[in-house]
């Protein structure tokens, strides 16, 4: 199948446009953030607060200082004590729940209030779920290739006089693991997306559609979202340089706002990567009906959420 | 047993032993102890007290990761007694599933990244001796016994002796000759081979030390590490042509043979120990530094991958040089050589030998990240607190790793800044004294610091203790008597004990000579004791004494410069460490008292009337006292500052939220 050049950005002005799934969806990932940072506030204000000591960590910032606030005999700050674990666990669940919702919202490019757009959360969490579980069963080749690639680290590790090869080897295992997760995520993606499009409710043929999809138009499918990420990489890591070498130690502003750019941007990024999907796989739909595009698997058209009032 | 070491080995490497076994007896006994034949000092005299006499041939196979070797001992008894029974080291015995060692290992972990996870077969070393003779005694093969001396283990064959058919007289000397054959492990705990690349240590039969009228010669433990005598070491090692060789030693001659191996001489003196390295792999990097004791040549043999590190370690080895020459005495040998281990091999790094350092790196190593500063300053640091200052590894730790991590604070501080010396990122900073004193935090009141080293609760203790206590017990100690004081007293300490082997009671009094003071309830409750050091402000605040009068309602009353203030102050002690602290107390109208408390009771309330309220009270204001195990409740300031918790807060919620979009990504 052809490329679609228009998609990419497409997919941007998607996200721009129903840009409220964005905010909603970050409103929940900074509201359980701030939770989890609420136990460690009230721990470390304890320490912190009425402390001559605690202006080492507000001048500069000392591993020192932060190791013995973390091993205070009295309340030590663990980590997963403190939410850090638990909250994001949540927002897992939470996002498995929204996604459905959001991809109806950017598969049909209209403003969806809030009954539809919850019914279409609801309709898919449990089918999403199931996919969750097929992932989770498709990343044992993925950890074998791993377990493959520590072992022939290893074993040309012992063999070879130089040091290089084996890392070589494992450089490029680890690149190939990476490139196979991308191709899992797109996989799994577009099978979300034929689900929401297609209100298909068997999860193992929405994966078998996406494979197959996924078989003949890898390029382009790929390259869009490979694009993305790359995007999202780049630009938060120069955030994270900016952040590291230009924002004060003492600013709390602008560390605040830097940092809640970067996770703007790195979830906008993920949506932008959903959005343009969702349209891709229009485009596809559209083609297909025109007879432009491949005819294989053959897409069915079917109202998403039939029952929902589309406005 | 004598050979059932490497008994199974034997016929595997017989042709090595052959020819060890001819070398035995072809070599020529070296000049006694204390007759020199090259310039490994810049000193023309003996330094030190030349006990042991070591000629030592070996060939090394590349293939099979072995040495070939034989060794003359010739031992000088200056015990004072006539000597019938000699024991001797065998560490690289250690390396076997049933050893003391691997046991401990397997107990409480080791420093290292070998064989904790579970025992490989390329962790295996081991030493075996084919053949003993004593000069003018015949053949003693057979009467060489393993003995355990700490413990009840019979499969550790760390340490041997052998009774002689007649005991050697005071003053005589005996001379040992003995065949013997190294098997290497894939490096582990300082020593073995790692691809191409070889580091040798700890790998020849060495004699026991006779030391407080007895001799002391411990097996090899999980967190031991060594004690010898002083004497001088004549080494031959014939090894591949394409091997680039390090020794602890002055190379004196090189001869390639025809075939296609090598020989080189290699001499040491006043040292008590010898190892070397080898790969073909290494890239030399040369340079000199010039001290109070003259010239010293460095060698750095940098590993594939690495070099860009070279000018790090330099930098850092140069500045050590300088200030351990300006503060504590002159570096009196003539050379120091620096190896770099290679990817894969840092079990290899972070090790100490006389004239011979490991160090450590990594590729692409953050500039930021002073690891191969600190290692090489540490271990150079070693070249004083365990070479020339040859105390008892085994029993008295403290002295060299303690005594050393105290050095390496200084050092680092003085050339790389106080609070930047470990960790210098722009976001991100640690400086050397608060990683001393946070590797003892982890856990401070398990062991004191004078404790055999094999007796901790653990590894990991070892190290916190041995380490970061003993460093952060001197820095308070500094904190005490002040720097310069303290300065002078480790000058003394090493000027005096230089090529002897002093214990930790020589290095507290002569703290207490120099400094002119009583420091035994110190000493007794930091060094030989596990009271835990905490002190806090308990209380702080500041009371109107006409409290019983009516504020105003609905409006805020002026603040009046006529109030008059009760204001109470409350130390605590909350561990059992007993020590005088000061206790500064600030107050609105900037006046600041400080009070001086004996510390000996368990709190102290101050109380002050006067027309300011408290802004602020702390003990230790000068920040002194870094055996305090919070610093965190040694303060209190009136008004509360959130400024740390919010940057700590808006951190948290930052990882917090990428990271619960990371997990996310399954979805």
């Amino acid at each position: 199948m052809a490329a679609k050049p228009k998609t990419f950005l497409s997919g941007a002005g998607l996200v721009w446009r129903r840009q409220g799934a964005l905010w909603w969806i970050y409103i929940v990932n900074a509201a359980l953030a701030l939770l989890s940072a609420g136990g460690m506030v009230e721990r470390a204000g304890d320490a912190l607060n009425h402390s001559l000591a605690a202006q080492r960590l507000v001048h500069g910032f000392s591993l020192g200082a932060l190791t013995e606030l973390m091993s205070q005999p009295e309340a030590p700050l663990e980590l997963p004590g403190t939410g850090f674990l638990f909250f994001p666990f949540v927002f897992l669940v939470f996002l498995l729940f929204a996604t459905g919702g959001v991809l109806a919202l950017y598969y049909r490019d209209e403003r969806l209030t809030a009954g539809p757009f919850f019914e279409a959360c609801g309709q898919h969490f449990w089918r999403f779920l199931r996919l969750l579980v097929y992932l989770v069963i498709a990343f044992i080749p993925i950890g074998i290739v791993g377990g493959i690639t520590g072992q022939l680290h290893d074993h040309i590790d012992e063999a070879a006089i130089s040091p290089y090869p084996a890392v070589e080897v494992f450089a490029a295992g680890a690149v190939v693991i990476l490139l196979l997760l991308m191709c899992l995520r797109l996989w799994f993606d577009m099978a979300q997306v034929i689900a929401v499009a297609e209100d298909e409710k068997r999860m193992h043929k929405a994966l078998r559609r996406s494979a197959a999809l996924l078989r003949r138009n890898f390029g382009s499918l790929f390259w869009l979202y490979f694009r993305i990420s790359l995007i999202g990489w780049v630009v938060c890591g120069l955030a994270l340089q900016w952040w590291k070498n230009y924002v004060s130690p003492e600013s709390g502003g602008a560390a605040f706002f830097l940092g809640q750019f970067i996770i703007v941007f790195w979830l906008s990024t993920r949506l932008w990567q959903r959005a343009s999907e969702a349209m891709w796989y229009r485009q596809y739909q559209m083609e297909a009906l025109t007879g432009a595009g491949v005819t294989e698997p053959e897409p069915v058209l079917t109202p998403v959420g039939a029952a929902a009032p589309v406005r | 047993m004598g050979t059932s070491a490497g008994g199974t080995r034997l016929s595997k490497y017989l042709v090595f032993l052959a020819g060890a076994a001819a070398l035995v007896f072809a070599t020529p006994v070296p000049a006694s102890p204390g007759q020199s034949s090259g310039a490994a000092t810049a000193s023309s005299k003996p330094l030190s007290t030349r006990v042991v006499a070591y000629n030592i041939e070996a060939k090394l196979d590349p293939v099979k990761h072995s040495i070939a070797a034989s060794e003359t001992l010739v031992y000088q008894n200056l015990t004072g007694q006539a000597q019938q029974t000699f024991p001797f080291h065998l560490y690289l015995n250690a390396f076997q599933p049933q050893s003391t060692f691997m046991t401990e290992v397997r107990l409480y972990g080791t420093r290292g990244t070998g064989p904790d996870s579970g025992w490989e077969p390329k962790h295996t070393g081991s030493i075996a001796i084919t053949k003993l003779e004593v000069g003018g005694m015949g053949d003693l093969t057979g009467r060489m016994q393993f003995i355990h001396p700490d413990d009840d283990n019979a499969n550790d064959r760390t340490v041997f002796q052998v009774t002689l058919p007649r005991p050697v007289p005071p003053g005589a000397s005996v001379e040992f000759r003995i065949a013997f054959e190294d098997v290497l492990p894939e490096v582990v705990e300082r020593t073995g081979y790692k691809r191409d690349f070889y580091m040798v240590g700890q790998w020849f039969p060495k004699v026991g030390l006779w030391w407080k009228n007895a001799w002391n010669c411990h097996q090899f433990h999980a967190t031991t590490e060594f004690f010898a005598d002083f004497g001088t070491f004549d080494v031959k090692l014939t090894v591949p042509q394409n091997e680039i060789v390090g020794a602890g030693g002055d190379l004196v001659s090189s001869q390639n043979n025809a075939d296609g191996t090598k020989t080189l001489v290699f001499h040491s003196e006043d040292v008590h120990d010898f190892s070397w390295t080898a790969s073909p792999s290494f890239q030399v990097v040369e340079d000199q530094w010039t001290g109070s004791a003259g010239a010293v040549k460095i060698h750095l043999l940098m590993s594939p991958g690495n070099r860009d590190t070279a000018p790090r370690y330099l930098k850092a080895l140069k500045g050590t040089l300088q200030l351990f020459d300006e503060w504590y005495g002159p570096y009196p040998y003539d050379r120091i050589t620096v190896v770099d281990p290679p990817h894969g091999g840092q079990d290899a790094g972070g090790m100490e030998y006389p004239t011979l350092i490991t160090a450590a790196t990594s590729w692409n190593m953050p500039k930021g990240l002073l690891v191969p500063e600190v290692v090489v300053e540490h271990e150079f640091g070693h070249q004083y607190w365990y070479g020339m200052v040859a105390t008892n590894e085994f029993e008295e730790a403290w002295l060299d790793e303690g005594i050393n991590s105290y050095t390496e604070v200084k050092v680092m501080d003085a050339l790389y800044g106080h609070d930047t010396s470990f960790m210098n990122f722009p976001f991100l900073t640690l400086g050397e004294s608060e990683a001393q004193r946070l590797s003892y935090l982890g856990r401070p009141d398990l062991d004191p610091i004078a404790r055999f080293a094999w007796k901790y609760y653990g590894s990991g203790t070892y190290g916190g203790i041995t380490y970061g206590k003993t460093a952060t017990m001197l820095l308070t100690l500094e904190g005490m008597i002040g720097e310069d004081t303290m300065r002078r007293a480790m000058h003394t300490y090493f000027m005096r004990y230089r090529f002897t082997h002093p214990t930790g009671e020589d290095f507290l009094k002569t703290i207490e000579e120099v400094s002119g003071k009583d420091l035994r309830w110190y000493f007794n409750q930091a060094v030989y004791g596990t009271n835990i050091l905490d002190y806090e402000i308990l209380k702080a605040y500041s009371d109107p004494v006409n409290w019983y009068e009516k504020k105003p309602k609905f409006r805020a009353r002026p603040e009046s410069h006529d109030t008059v203030y009760r204001t109470y102050v409350t130390v605590h002690r909350k561990g059992d460490f007993v020590f005088p602290v000061d206790v500064e107390i600030k107050f609105s109208d900037g006046q600041t008292v400080t009070e001086h408390w004996d510390g000996r009771d368990r709190w102290m309330r101050y109380e002050y009337e006067r027309k300011a309220k408290i802004v602020s009270a702390e003990v230790d204001p000068q920040h002194r006292i870094l055996l305090d195990r919070n610093f965190y409740n040694n303060s209190y300031r009136k008004e509360s500052d959130s400024s740390a918790v919010r940057k700590l807060a808006n951190l948290w919620m930052f990882a917090s939220e990428w990271f619960a979009q990371w997990v996310s990504w399954i979805t």
